[in-house]
């Protein structure tokens, strides 16, 4: 098990290496000329050049390597063009309210996602499960930008319910003002006790979680659906239903159990993938997370700011995929020996 | 972790006919799809306007509803949206093929080599691929496609990066399969070339997981090229892209609603349809896969 | 480990239902004022020069202010002005009892100051005082200007940028600069910076200052608050809930469907900002006065004012209406494909030769000019003209035109052109008068009988309007011959606000500045 562990750990850290060496040849190499494109295009010639040496551009490729991979290690990420901050102290900023949303999202997607895989397994190859197999594929199949526009469309235009900007009414921090500890509003109003700001949050929640839930419920649907007929078609379970017990109760007896188990490896590495939808979804709902600040980093050609959520997001998807392998692998002893 | 059993060519493509008729989802995506194709090969004569798909504008028609004349209405030049639409598929489609194609290029070769020779070949290559895959794909094509120029040519580059390596897992786990079996053994300790051996026995294995997992990921890429062109690092004005026609719409959206609606679906459609596809095909030649994107 | 997730799933399930309902109402005292890029560009009250005048007419104070209703000038800091026969000596009383924010006094010593600092660091539009000699405050209530050649001093002291009196006291003199840009204020204004969050959509927060010298007596709004929204549906969404009392722009579209809405009130003016293309007459192709020539001949200027329905009317020569200088009788390029092809081929350009790559940039964020850099896109390409057409946040456009790198540049530069104080002057002086290095001249321009004519506009205005008025036609006519920009349209201002809104009056000379102040509040 430890030896298990031990090397799933370096295995992940080899990963992350890899990882800050791809994003350094983005920043670096890629770009024609590497100084200009992290200063912006306002720099002066003092500046560039002072970018130039601060880059390392000066020093040889492994050397620049090693400098950026200490900068990292550091805290060292950059400094926006766009905000003039340390990169670092933004994505610290605007990373509550993306994990705000993504945590709703993905709430929303198991509390549907679950009832409707098993649904869809349970009526296998009848309308139910037609039906369902189809929404977790449009699921998937969705533009989240352009659910997001047609949900604004249907709930605000035309049926005037459900805010459609920002965390909360910001006239709110006049009546009742919210102390941020977290910056997710709805838990710094849980943690206060601030019902009109928890309301408010809640509602302009809603909408953009729920568009942001469209992939993972889609993913989800169809993983707890292929499991749980995985698990029925299985040696042990034939035997069961063949001494005559009824189908409803093979099914919730042996059918459900191990098909939730997938699921939260499933959800964890949603996770960061829908922390990347969010950058299409946040601009149109105003909402002041990680994608918002991607979008407004592309239209001010903020190379230092695109790296670092770059980065940010892709260790967060290696370090839950490692998480989720080592929980695994305690559940499972199979995994271990394999 | 990609094993698909080897039918005979035969018994698969009866079990694809009889899964048409059986699978309904599959049915109509394998349709849709065809029409997209259709639509984008025929589009010069399929658009009422073909004009309006370049750099035509027309400002006083500006905003149109849809009518018979516009049957999707015209946007905010005065573009007959209908042909920039069914010009779109074009776009979308031929980004999807640009994609696959340089992703199996690079990827099969690569994942074939670290499959049959294994040893460290096989570590180096797949902890390359690790790390492609730990960024999503939207992320990573993002931050390629922020440092290059915008365009459609760019945006397919940066897609095509983040592809190739699901094509070097699927290759390298077909060609391990079949790289201890005995005849592979014995051609080897008879001095057959790698390559040939490679071409002959391995390459032809993976063909079909290949195919099914191409049309799965048209949809993907669909998503991801139109994706990119909202946020403005795609394609650019006037090339009717579907991502960038609801970008440009989001101004009207609420007033003129025909100006999101219509490309927005235009991209699920699509979508939707190849990914009704390859889920299909995957369940008719692979049912145990379990995708992990 | 899953039954951890089912709790949370529930949770969810639970929560959900209550998330749907009504929208909030507007809290009342506070007035949201909904723009579409960020407010801050500057802190610096003497070298501000963009986008924050939005705030910072509310939290400073000019001498005189310019009432474009009545056109006149009318009194502010100053009680009265005086002037001498010859336009060079100006004597303005000062409004008693008035503080600044830090609390000092404001006297016509440290009005003085803050004038001198202006003039100074010269930056921004500072040139406005350029006539000034020099400045004598002889009592604590009286400023003298004698001046080098006459200028209008009282129209200049209601400028909108660059004549701000403020307390140059508030931090030591070299610390002045980083205390502003610390979100600090020093003005005598009505409200007084209360929180400000870069970036953040609600970015700017007003409150009111006390010992305001007007008095809080009346209705007044006491909060001024600056949300930044992008898109204009949304604020329009905003409006609708409530959530903001005043959206800066919408489009016509939007505008049209708060026709029926009874709480929304719509208004429409002629304004003094132009759309305007600036080329780049340094490098690139358009070096060539012929090809710029040939693509202001390319422009379907009619098309672009049709497309805007409502927003634009088409512009006779740089001056909007209701200025010196403008005259419907200058015609400005029309829209002819012909001559176009014809000036282009004289250079190798045009159908059947090179094709010409040009590089466009307008602001993000701006749906007029998205629309505009799509029509100029597709009139140039019947001309062999490729565009490409880049929106940028203005600070990354701006940048970018400014680069020393001059292969950096863009090639044609959309934005708005408005006046510093209700002259055309600021056309001239800023857009293309010769510049060192490019701050306003993003044509990069540079004509030295150009810039003799328009050094002669300040004090012909002030002792023979006739004169400089017969100057500035001459100059656009000049100007329309260099062609080193088009205008493409005067721009009419089109506000939509909460019924609940009321005193509201559009100043064109303070472009897109609500005075909060003046406003009250429904109750």
């Amino acid at each position: 098990m430890t030896l298990y562990v031990a090397k799933r750990l370096a295995l992940g850290l080899l990963v992350v290496v890899g990882v800050l060496i791809l994003t350094f040849v983005i920043a670096r190499v890629v770009p024609g000329d590497p100084a200009a494109s992290w200063v912006g295009p306002h720099a002066t010639p003092q500046e560039l050049a002072k970018a130039h040496h601060d880059l390392g551009l000066d020093k040889s490729v492994p050397r620049q390597v090693v400098d950026y991979l200490h900068g990292i290690v550091v805290g060292d990420w950059g400094v926006s063009i766009h905000t003039k901050h340390s990169v670092l102290s933004d994505l610290a900023s605007r990373a509550p309210a993306s994990v705000e949303l993504v945590v709703a999202a993905l709430l929303i997607a198991l509390a549907l996602g679950i009832p409707l895989g098993l649904a869809s397994a349970r009526w296998r190859g009848r309308a139910p499960d037609l039906l369902v197999r189809f929404a977790a594929v449009a699921g998937v199949s969705m533009p989240v930008f352009w659910l997001a526009l047609i949900l604004q469309l249907i709930f605000f235009q035309k049926l005037g319910i459900l805010p459609v900007a920002g965390q909360y009414d910001p006239n709110l921090d006049y009546t009742s003002p919210l102390a941020a500890h977290t910056h997710m509003a709805v838990v710094d109003a849980l943690v206060e006790g601030n019902w009109p700001v928890l309301w408010s949050a809640l509602q302009h929640l809603v909408l953009p979680a729920v568009v942001v839930a469209a992939y993972p419920l889609g993913v989800i649907a169809r993983m707890v659906r292929a499991s749980v007929l995985e698990t029925l078609g299985e040696e042990h379970v034939r035997m069961v239903r063949a001494l005559g017990f009824p189908e409803r109760a093979v099914f919730w007896r042996f059918g459900l159990k191990p098909a939730l188990n997938p699921i939260v490896a499933i959800t964890a590495l949603v996770f960061a993938y829908s922390l990347a939808n969010t950058f299409l979804v946040e601009a149109i709902f105003d909402w002041p997370g990680l994608g918002s600040y991607v979008a407004a980093s592309t239209q001010s050609l903020d190379t230092p700011a695109i790296i670092g959520v770059t980065l940010l997001i892709a260790i967060v998807y290696v370090v839950s995929n490692l998480i989720v392998d080592i929980v695994q692998a305690f559940l499972d002893p199979r995994i271990r020996l394999s | 972790m990609t094993e698909v059993a080897a039918l005979p060519l035969v018994a698969r493509r009866r079990a694809l006919t009889r899964a048409l008729r059986r699978n309904p989802l599959l049915l109509s995506g394998a349709l849709i799809a065809f029409l997209l194709v259709v639509v984008a090969v025929f589009a010069p004569l399929i658009a009422p306007h073909p004009a309006d798909a370049g750099t035509a504008t027309n400002p006083i028609e500006s905003l149109l509803p849809p009518s018979w004349h516009h049957l999707f209405g015209t946007d905010a030049v005065g573009r007959d949206l209908l042909s920039r639409v069914v010009f779109g598929a074009r776009i979308s489609l031929r980004i999807a093929g640009l994609v696959l194609a340089s992703s199996i290029l690079i990827g099969v070769p690569l994942g074939l080599a670290a499959g049959y020779f294994g040893g460290w070949i096989d570590s180096v290559i797949m902890r390359v691929t690790d790390v492609f895959l730990a960024f999503p794909a939207l992320l990573l094509s993002l931050a390629l496609a922020a440092v290059l120029t915008p365009s459609v040519g760019n945006a397919t580059i940066a897609i095509a990066v983040t592809w190739w390596p699901w094509y070097a897992r699927l290759a390298r786990g077909q060609a391990a399969s079949v790289a201890g079996r005995p005849f592979i053994e014995g051609a080897r300790a008879l001095g057959v070339p790698p390559v040939r051996t490679l071409l002959r026995h391995v390459l032809p294995n993976s063909i079909t997981p290949v195919i099914v997992q191409a049309s799965l990921d048209v949809g993907g890429i669909i998503l991801t090229a139109a994706a990119l062109s909202f946020l403005g690092l795609g394609a650019q004005d006037p090339t009717p892209e579907w991502g960038l026609m609801v970008s440009q719409g989001q101004s009207y959206f609420t007033t003129q609603w025909w100006l999101v609606t219509f490309p927005g679906a235009a991209i699920l459609v699509a979508a939707l349809a190849f990914n009704l596809l390859g889920d299909g095909l995957r369940e008719v030649l692979d049912p145990r896969r379990i995708e992990r994107r | 480990m899953h039954r951890l997730v089912l709790v949370a799933a529930a949770a969810a399930v639970v929560l959900t239902p209550f998330a749907l309902g009504a929208t909030s109402a507007a809290t009342t005292g506070t007035f949201t004022y909904g723009t579409y890029t960020d407010v801050m560009v500057g802190w610096d009250p003497s070298t501000s020069y963009s986008n924050e005048i939005l705030a910072m007419q509310n939290m400073y104070e000019t001498l005189t202010r310019y009432d474009s209703r009545a056109k006149k000038i009318k009194p502010l800091l100053a009680t009265s002005v005086a002037k001498s026969k010859d336009g060079k000596t100006w004597t303005f009383t000062l409004r008693k009892g008035v503080t600044f924010h830090t609390g000092r006094p404001m006297t016509a010593q440290a009005a003085k100051a803050a004038i001198a600092r202006t003039m100074k660091l010269h930056q921004g539009a500072a040139y406005i005082w350029d006539a000034v000699k020099s400045i004598a405050t002889p009592n604590p209530s009286t400023l003298v200007f004698h001046l080098k050649y006459p200028a209008p001093l009282d129209l200049i002291s209601s400028a909108d940028y660059a004549a701000y009196i403020y307390d140059t006291k508030a931090a030591p003199a070299k610390q002045l600069p980083k205390w502003f840009s610390a979100a600090h204020d020093a003005g005598t204004g009505p409200y007084t910076i209360d929180k400000y969050a870069k970036g953040q959509e609600v970015e700017v927060r007003l409150k009111s200052y006390p010992k305001y010298w007007g008095g809080w007596n009346g209705g007044h709004y006491t909060r001024v608050v600056y949300r930044v929204i992008p898109q204009a549906t949304t604020s329009a969404q905003l409006l609708r809930a409530g959530e903001i009392s005043f959206a800066e722009r919408l489009t016509p579209q939007l505008r049209d469907s708060f026709k029926s809405d009874k709480n929304v009130t719509v208004t429409s003016q002629t304004s003094f900002q132009n759309l305007l293309a600036m080329m780049n007459t340094a490098s690139g192709p358009l070096a060539d006065k012929t090809v710029r020539r040939a693509i202001a001949y390319g422009l379907d200027y009619q098309g672009i004012v049709a497309s805007l329905h409502g927003g634009g009317t088409l512009s006779h020569g740089v001056i909007p209406p209701g200025l010196l200088g403008h005259s419907d009788s200058i015609t400005g390029y029309p829209h002819d494909p012909k001559k176009a092809t014809a000036l282009l081929k004289s250079k190798g350009f045009g159908p059947g030769g090179k094709k010409l790559n040009l590089t466009l940039t307008y602001t993000q964020g701006d749906t007029d000019q998205q629309l505009v850099a799509t029509l100029i896109k597709s009139n140039l390409a019947g001309l062999n003209i490729n565009v490409d057409a880049r929106p940028l946040a203005w600070p990354t456009q701006w940048d970018k035109a400014k680069s020393a790198d001059k292969s950096k540049r863009q090639d044609i530069l959309v934005f708005y052109w408005w006046p510093d104080y209700a002259d055309p002057y600021s056309w001239f002086i800023n857009l293309y008068h010769t510049e060192k290095t490019p701050y306003f001249n993003l044509s990069y321009f540079s004509n030295p009988r150009i810039d003799k004519m328009i050094d002669k506009a300040p004090s012909l205005t002030a002792t023979n309007r006739a004169k400089a008025d017969a100057l500035y036609q001459t100059l656009q006519k000049q100007l329309l011959q260099d062609a080193p920009s088009v205008p493409l349209y005067d721009q009419a201002y089109q506000r939509t606000m909460l019924k609940s809104v009321g005193g509201f009056v559009e100043n064109p000379a303070y472009p897109n500045v609500v005075f909060a102040y003046d406003l009250h509040p429904a109750a």
